[in-house]
Parts: structure tokens; sequence; C-alpha cells
């Protein structure tokens, strides 16, 4: 279809894309950039009453990116999202691969597979908090029965046994998506090539290294990078599981911000964090849409 | 919860840590406004003569406690002459709503804060004092009329109060042949032998959050440490103590993960001969007939000493609204609630302590299980006394301090030197 | 696949024991959904004596909300796929300028954080009087569905051959027809699937029931949960009670779904 048309059709076309555009500037735009206003204002309790909130250019910036628990966060963060985000994608592509070798039931069980993504993260989160309860829980339990520890792991007791645990529970919850998407991408892949690498002699590690992986390497990409955005995001599973203690061992970026908005009322600083978070998950965003293009123009 | 204030009391008892931050962090979220968008105040009801009704907010979300409170702001509204819209929120995402509420101009008539976060409400310019109204404060203990004021005026009264105390499990301190503990020595040697496989001898909540900071205070002051210097040697001995009792393996090391619901659980489960924890925790307690539990006042640096308590407890408060005549019908029904028959009911039902001492002499009178909280409330001091709306910085820089010191990341006296930054930082 | 059959029963067995792995624990939480109510440091691996009580209060107290949550959730469906659906169309099949703008932006959307969100809408909604109403909260939840099912609706509808397209248009049908009569009905595996994630993403929000809503006239599930984990901490059965009622629907939502999910819808909307 070329654009032969006049405004009224062209118009016609716009009223298409119209209604959602609008709906996505007022519930994503409007609030980006109001964010990114507050980060160059000081706010305080008072401030929900009187509505003063005098602008103070970069101070806020300043004084967060220069505070001790932004360096202790910055750190945390990155292991955080590193490990959730290669965790999830391992785990994902073994369950992807597995269930596309196709077998009675199959359909089904990797649809049940979607339900810890189902739970609310309240509840998920407090289940894991009693099963990794270093005293009472059901994993030490199991442990200590399989004589594999005999004192017990202190999963949320232990500065970096605690940070291990929230990544496990988010690699938890975040496999069944990894999984559907990668099980997705391999479906693509015509059984064709498969049938002729087959014939080639291919073995199940050749095959993959040279049919599957390369096929699949965008929807891999793609996995990782909303992995990595969402990771970043995430809050609740450390509230719950571990709070962000112990003595903040498991605070990120966003529990921080987290912190100065709700429980410090520091709104301009929150907004400085949640800008952050906005700016590196778009930077990831950049990268893969160039790798995209480099990729599509080989 | 991580209620954006310290609100140790019992609701702030919810019993995830984190959840609280979740919730928090939920509720609260939206505040951040700062323009305030609309005006006029709660919907039921006109401006003027013909006010019929008053809409109420607190945190009462259990069910039979939500139905008591009804049961008595129905009572206290019809004699004011207005039905009251009564609604109740999660703990940890009241003083949020509030924030946003105050912003939106949508704040209730009559409304019910934790007494630690009341000054930074009244800080907003939210609240109004309730001298105005012609409201009788005589007859209050100090320590909550201190708890309910803002730059000398008062702005909440509350019908009861409550503290923390030492809870202890009868069976196994007799089975142990261990007396009830009163001084640290012998908090300390009781934990250790009432220690064995599966359970430990003492509990406190050291969780990343407020009510740790709330829990740890008694120790604190007790040892004649303070909330404005925490740098000193007498805190760091508070400190040392939880250390110990830690390291020492009296307490479990899980301690940094608990909340004061967490507490009861272990204790419940028998998990734990001692632990620390309010008398809202009653109730519950004595639904197991098997537990043989009792309370005792809080173990002290030396004999002979008195412990000193942080002061729990709601305040009412009437916050500014479109009109005079509204505030004052909410000030009418708030009086109600504070009279001397009507705060023993509610004292009764909820089995605190009345705020005011000559009514809390004739509970304890009739519930002597709760006589170690009606003295110990004698002795309780706000939160909020000495540092009024810095006490927040404080008690994160407390809660900081014990997760460092318990993890073994810093020495009590390292701990608390951050601690002190913390809470004198901008 | 042919290939499948050979391999069956083996790879079932294998699958049911990664599914019970990753589902344990779902399964702790039914369990202790199912132990009398009290503490629950005092229950078992099993519920041996299994106690019923927790939801029957479940029921009792939280029917409403689940009511409440179906509602939302299925308000926040069409209004997703209200929406998503013909923007996907255009997108994929008009020669607009921005097109790729569009989508650019479209993904960014995934790295606002909620609370940046739930923040702004407060203040906005109680402008407007949507705080506390049904319509509020659907037009909230499904921030998480709409991006989404664009992505995904496009990915699919760039793939149905233009012919089909220009034939039905030779036809004399106008584009709301074509759309209508061809898009939609060729697109179906596509629809359900972002149908079936935009009502998951509206079912288990909690930031922003929590943030927009106070009294109980709307109050989704989740809300009631927490409200639960505040002042009932001596009655975990019940709360885990609610919690596993509360993902009933969902998890009969994915098994009837599931032969229309393509997968590779989704991941072909992401490349």
């Amino acid at each position: 279809m070329t654009d032969r048309s006049g405004p009224w059709a062209r118009l016609s076309r716009w009223m298409f894309v119209l209604p959602a555009a609008a709906y996505l500037l007022l519930f994503f735009g409007y609030p980006v950039v109001r964010n990114a206003v507050m980060s160059f204002q000081q706010y305080s309790a008072t401030t929900f009453y009187t509505g003063a909130a005098p602008f103070v250019g970069l101070r806020n910036y300043a004084t967060v990116l220069s505070s001790d628990a932004f360096v202790q966060a910055l750190p945390t963060t990155v292991l955080f999202t590193a490990g959730s985000v290669l965790g999830q994608f391992a785990v994902g592509l073994a369950l992807a691969l597995f269930f596309r070798r196709g077998f009675p039931l199959g359909g089904v069980l990797r649809s049940l597979l979607l339900l810890p993504w189902l739970l609310p993260l309240v509840v998920s989160g407090t289940t894991w908090r009693w099963m990794l309860d270093p005293e009472t829980g059901v994993v030490n339990a199991v442990l200590r029965g399989l004589h594999l520890s005999s004192t017990g792991v202190p999963w949320l007791t232990g500065t970096s046994q605690a940070l291990l645990s929230v990544i496990l529970v988010n690699v938890w919850v975040g496999v069944p998506f990894a999984t559907a998407i990668l099980y997705g991408g391999l479906q693509d892949i015509p059984p064709s090539l498969y049938e002729a690498a087959k014939l080639d002699g291919a073995g199940p590690v050749a095959t993959f290294r040279h049919l599957t992986w390369p096929l699949l390497r965008p929807v891999a990409r793609v996995v990782l990078l909303l992995g990595v955005v969402y990771t970043l995001k995430v809050l609740d599973i450390i509230l719950v599981v571990t709070g962000g203690g112990p003595a903040g061992a498991t605070q990120t970026l966003a529990t921080r911000a987290y912190e100065l908005s709700f429980q410090q009322f520091e709104f301009g600083r929150g907004a400085v964090l949640s800008n952050v978070l906005i700016g590196v998950s778009f930077v990831f965003a950049l990268l893969h849409l160039r790798a995209d293009r480099r990729a599509r123009a080989l | 919860m991580i209620p954006p204030v310290p609100r140790p009391t019992r609701r702030f008892a919810n019993g995830l840590a984190g959840l609280a931050g979740l919730a928090g962090l939920m509720a609260l979220v939206t505040v951040a406004t700062g323009c305030a968008a609309g005006t006029g105040s709660g919907s039921g009801g006109g401006t003027g003569q013909g006010i019929t009704s008053l809409t109420v907010l607190d945190y009462y979300t259990d069910r039979t406690e939500h139905a008591q409170w009804d049961a008595m702001l129905s009572t206290c509204g019809e004699r004011a002459g207005v039905r009251v819209e009564h609604t109740s929120v999660p703990g940890a995402s009241l003083v949020p709503k509030v924030l946003q509420q105050a912003s939106a101009r949508t704040l209730p008539d009559l409304l019910m804060l934790d007494n630690g976060d009341l000054q930074q409400i009244a800080q907003t310019g939210a609240l109004t004092p309730l001298d105005q109204y012609g409201i009788d404060t005589g007859g209050f203990a100090e320590p909550i009329l201190t708890a309910g004021s803002y730059q000398g005026k008062v702005y909440g009264l509350a019908p009861y109060v409550s503290t923390i105390a030492l809870f202890y499990n009868e069976d196994m301190l007799a089975e142990a042949g261990v007396a009830v503990p009163r001084t640290w020595d012998e908090l300390k040697e009781a934990a250790a032998r009432l220690t064995r496989p599966g359970r430990y001898g003492m509990a406190v909540d050291a969780n990343a959050g407020f009510e740790s900071s709330w829990q740890f205070l008694p120790f604190l002051w007790s040892n004649g440490g303070d909330e404005k210097q925490l740098d000193t040697p007498q805190a760091a001995e508070a400190l040392r103590l939880w250390v110990d009792l830690v390291n020492s393996g009296s307490m479990a090391k899980s301690v940094l993960n608990w909340t004061q619901a967490d507490l009861h659980d272990q204790f419940a489960a028998g998990r734990t001969a001692m632990m620390i924890n309010g008398p809202w925790r009653i109730p519950a307690l004595n639904q197991d007939p098997g537990l043989h539990w009792a309370v005792a006042p809080l173990p002290v640096p030396r004999a002979g000493q008195t412990p000193v308590t942080p002061l729990g407890g709601e305040v009412w408060t009437v916050p500014r609204s479109s009109s005079r005549e509204r505030q004052e019908k909410a000030a009418q029904v708030l009086a109600c609630l504070t009279e001397p028959s009507n705060m023993l009911t509610l004292a009764d039902q909820h089995v605190t302590v009345p705020s005011r001492p000559a009514v809390a002499a004739e509970y304890a009178r009739r519930n002597p299980s709760a006589a170690v909280f009606v003295e110990g409330v004698a002795n309780a001091r706000a939160r909020t006394a000495q540092l009024g709306v810095r006490w927040p910085k404080a008690a994160t820089g407390i809660h900081t301090a014990i997760q460092s010191a318990l993890t073994g990341r810093q020495t009590p006296e390292e701990a608390l030197r951050q601690a002190q930054r913390i809470a004198t930082g901008d | 696949m042919k290939r499948a059959r050979g391999r069956g029963p083996l790879s079932t067995v294998v699958g049911i024991v990664l599914l019970a792995l990753m589902l344990f624990p779902v399964y702790w939480m039914v369990n202790a959904s199912l132990q009398p109510a009290g503490s629950t440091l005092r229950g078992g691996w099993f519920p041996l004596h299994p106690d019923f009580g927790g939801y029957a209060v479940a029921l009792r107290e939280q029917g409403r909300n689940l009511l409440t949550s179906l509602l939302v959730s299925l308000g926040s469906v069409v209004l997703g796929l209200g929406l998503a659906a013909p923007a996907a169309h255009a997108l994929a099949r008009f020669p607009l300028r921005g097109t790729r703008a569009v989508l650019l932006a479209v993904l960014v959307t995934q790295m606002v954080p909620g609370i940046v969100v739930a923040d702004a809408l407060y203040d906005a909604y109680a402008g407007l009087g949507l705080l506390d109403s049904y319509l509020g909260l659907v037009l909230a939840d499904s921030t998480a569905g709409v991006p989404f099912a664009i992505i995904i609706l496009h990915a699919f509808m760039r793939t149905i051959p233009g012919e089909i397209i220009e034939a039905a248009r030779m036809d004399g049908a106008g584009r709301l027809r074509v759309f209508r009569s061809v898009v939609l009905p060729l697109s179906t595996n596509a629809l359900v699937t972002a149908a079936v994630f935009t009502f998951l993403f509206s079912w288990s929000d909690f930031l922003f029931a929590l943030t927009l809503t106070s009294t109980p006239s709307v109050r989704p599930i989740t809300l009631g949960i927490y409200e639960y984990l505040g002042a009932h901490t001596d009655q975990w059965n019940a709360v885990m009670a609610t919690s596993v009622l509360a993902s009933l629907p969902a998890a009969l939502l994915l098994v009837l779904s599931q032969r229309f999910v393509t997968a590779g819808a989704t991941s072909g909307a992401l490349r």
C-alpha cells in the first residue's frame, strides 16, 4: 500500500494509533516527566500539605550520588541484576530446550510452569522467607537431612548468602517468563534445518552451537534485555524476603529509591535514583537496538 | 512494613518485615506530589449547619478490632448527632495515605495516627491544635501528651497506650530452674541456660526496620544512653548485650529477620523461651491453653534500676477541613473517645493501658496480668520527645547499627558512630 | 512433531519432576493453607489432617475481593486489546512516519518503575474523581498490558500477507471492515496470547490497588491478602487459602488457553 490517498485517508489511519498513543503518553509520559522535574526539587513531609517544593538545581543529584548508601548499593545492584538475569536465562534456556522435544502432557506442564509468575509477589515472597529461614525453614531442613550441611546455610542472616537468596527467589520468579519466550524462539527455527543437521551427522552439542544458538540469538538478546530492565526495577521481592538487610547487604538502587521516597519522604532524592534506573535501562535498550541493526545488516 | 515513620506499636507489628516495605511502598506511593488538587474535605455532609456525617480513618483492619471501634465511633457519633463513615487501611500504608490525602485535600474528619508519627504529620500543617475546641487535656499521662504535641500544642489524644516487656514461658523456666531475669547479666545467664537444641533462650526484634529501633530503645535508655547522641559507651554497652546474646548462641541469628509478629510465632511454637513484645499479643497467646506464659519488666543493667521503655499507642487527631463546623463535630467525637468510661471499655477490648493514670489504676485492679504494662507505661518515654520530627533519622541510624553489629560487619562502637552520622546527616 | 513419540513417557516423568521442583513453593503455600489456624511453625511436611477452616474464612471474607479482581482484570483485557489491536494493525500495515519511534517508545515504557507511575496517577486521579473506582483501576492496571499487547500483536500482524488485505480492499471493504473482518480473525492466537498476559498482569497487580483505592468497595484480592498479612498474623492458613484461591482462576486460564497461546508470537514479537 502506498500513500496515494488524500489527507482524509491519512487521518483515518492515524485514528488507529491515536487512542493507544494518547494512553501511553498519559500513563507513561506524564509520570516520567513529572519524576524528572521532581528530581530537581526539595521535598519534605510539609510539601504534601503546602505544596512548596523549591527548586534546588543539581543538589539532589550531588547528595544522592555521593552518599555511602549509593556506593554500597551500586555493586549490590550489579551483582543482583547480573546473577538474576544469567540465572533466569540459563534455567529458562535449559527448560525451553527440554520442552521443545515434545512429549505427552508437555503443553500442560509448560503452561503450569507459568504458575509462579501468577502468584502475588507478597505471597510467594513470604513463602520463600519461611522456606529459607535458617532455623525453621524447609530448605535447611532438607540440607541437614541429606547431610549436605550440618549447621544449615544462613540464607537470610549472612550478608553474602542473603544476596544469593534474593537472587535465587528472583530467578524463580523470572524463569517462567524466560522459558516461555525462549521456547517460542526455538519453535520458530524450521524443523527442516534440524533434519539437515542430522543428515550431516551433527551431534547434539554441535547442533546447538552451530544451528540453534545462532538462530536463537535475537530472541536470547531480548530475554536478556528485558531481564535487565525488569530486574533493575525489582522491589517487592527484596522488601519481602530480606527487607534490604542484613546490614544493607541486599539494598539495591530500587529499594534505596523506595526508602528515600517512602520512608524518609525525600521524594526529590528518590526521584534521582528512579531517573538513574530509567537511564541505565535506556542505555541497555539502545545497545540492544544497535546490535539488532547490525545483525539485520549482515 | 517499613513504614515511613517508626510505628512499632501494635499495628506495626504486621507480619512481614519486608512486606511492610512493600506495602508502604505501595501506598505511599503516591505521595509525592506537591500541589493540591482539589479542595474540600471528606464527602459526607455539607458545610454549615447540616452536617450529618463524618469520615474517620484508622489502621484497625483486624475484623474484630474494626468492629469494636466501629461500635465505639458510632456511639460517640450519635451523641454528636452525626453518622460515622469508618475506613481502615493497613498499618503500613496509613502515613503514606495520609500524606497523599493531605496533598489532594481529601483528609478525613477524624484521623488516627501512631503517636510516633504525629509530629511529622502535624509539621505539615494538616492537623489542627485541639485547644481551640475546648477539649480538656488534664488528667492524661505526661508522656502521651508529649507524644501528641507539636511545638507546645496538643494535636492528638490517645484513649489508651502501651509499651513492651519481657514475655517468658513459665514451664521452660521452671524446668531449667531459672528465675525470671531482672538484670542484663541475669538475662544472659538465663538465656544461655534455657537454650536447647531446637530452642533459643531469648528473642528480640532486630529486623532491618523501625521495629527493631523501638525494641532497642529500652536497652539504650535504661543504660543512660540517649537517641540524641548514639556514639556513646552507654549505647555501645546496650548494643553489645544483643551482640553477646547472638554470639553466645542464646539468641538466633535469625533475629536479624524477625519482626514482633515473628517473635510471637517463635514463642508460641516453643522455639524461644523468652521474647520482647507488647500487650496486644496477649489475646492471641491466651488462645493456646497449653502455653503457660507470664510477663515481667524488661531487665535493666544493674539490679534495682527501673526500666525506661518506649511509649506505644495511637492518638486521634482533627485534620484541617473545609469548615470549622466539621472540625467541631469531629472534636466532639474525639473528646467522647477519651472519656474515662469509654477509655476503660477500649482498653479492655484491646488489652492496652488507659492513658489517664487514674483510669489505668482501676484497670490494673481488674486485669492483674496487665499490671506490668501499667507500670511500664508510667515510666515510658515518647520516641519523639527529644528529637521531634528528626526521630525517624535516628531510628534509621539505630536499626542500621543493630544490623551491622549483629552480622559482625562492624563492632558496636563503629556501628554506632555510623548511626550517629545517619541520625545527624542531611 | 513426529520425533516426540519415541521418548515420550520418560520425558514426561522428567518434566513432572522438574515442574515439581519449580512449583515446590506453591505446594508449600497449599500445605500451609491446609494447616489449622495458629503458628505456621507447627505445620508438617504434609497436611495429614487437612483443615479447611482457612478456606471457609477466605471465601467468607474475600469472596467479594476475588470478584473485584475478576472484573478489573477482564476490564483491563477489553481496554488493553481495544487500544492495542488497532494500533498494532496500523503500525504493521500503514506506512506511517514515526513507526519506529513509536515502537521504541513502547519498549521504553517497560523501563519505568511502577512507583513513578502510581505516584503520578494518585494526583491526577484525585482531581478527576477516579480514586476508589473500577474505571480508575482498570486504566492503571492496563499500563503493563497495553505496551506488551502492542508488541505481540504488531509482530504477528506483520506476518499477515499483504495480498490478503489488498484483495479485501479490492472488494471494496473499508479500512475498518478489513481490520474487523480480515485481520482480527486471522490474529486469534496472538489476540488470545495478549489477552492472557494482560489478564495476568492485572490480576497480580498490588501497587496500583494499594495506591489508588482505600475503601472496601473496590478492593482487589492482592490487597485483601495484604490486609490479612497485616491484621491476622495468627491466621496464616486463611492468608494462604486466599492466595490459593487467588491463583486458581489464573491457573485455570493458563491451562485452558495453552493451546491458543502461541509462544512463538511472544518471542517473535520481541525481536
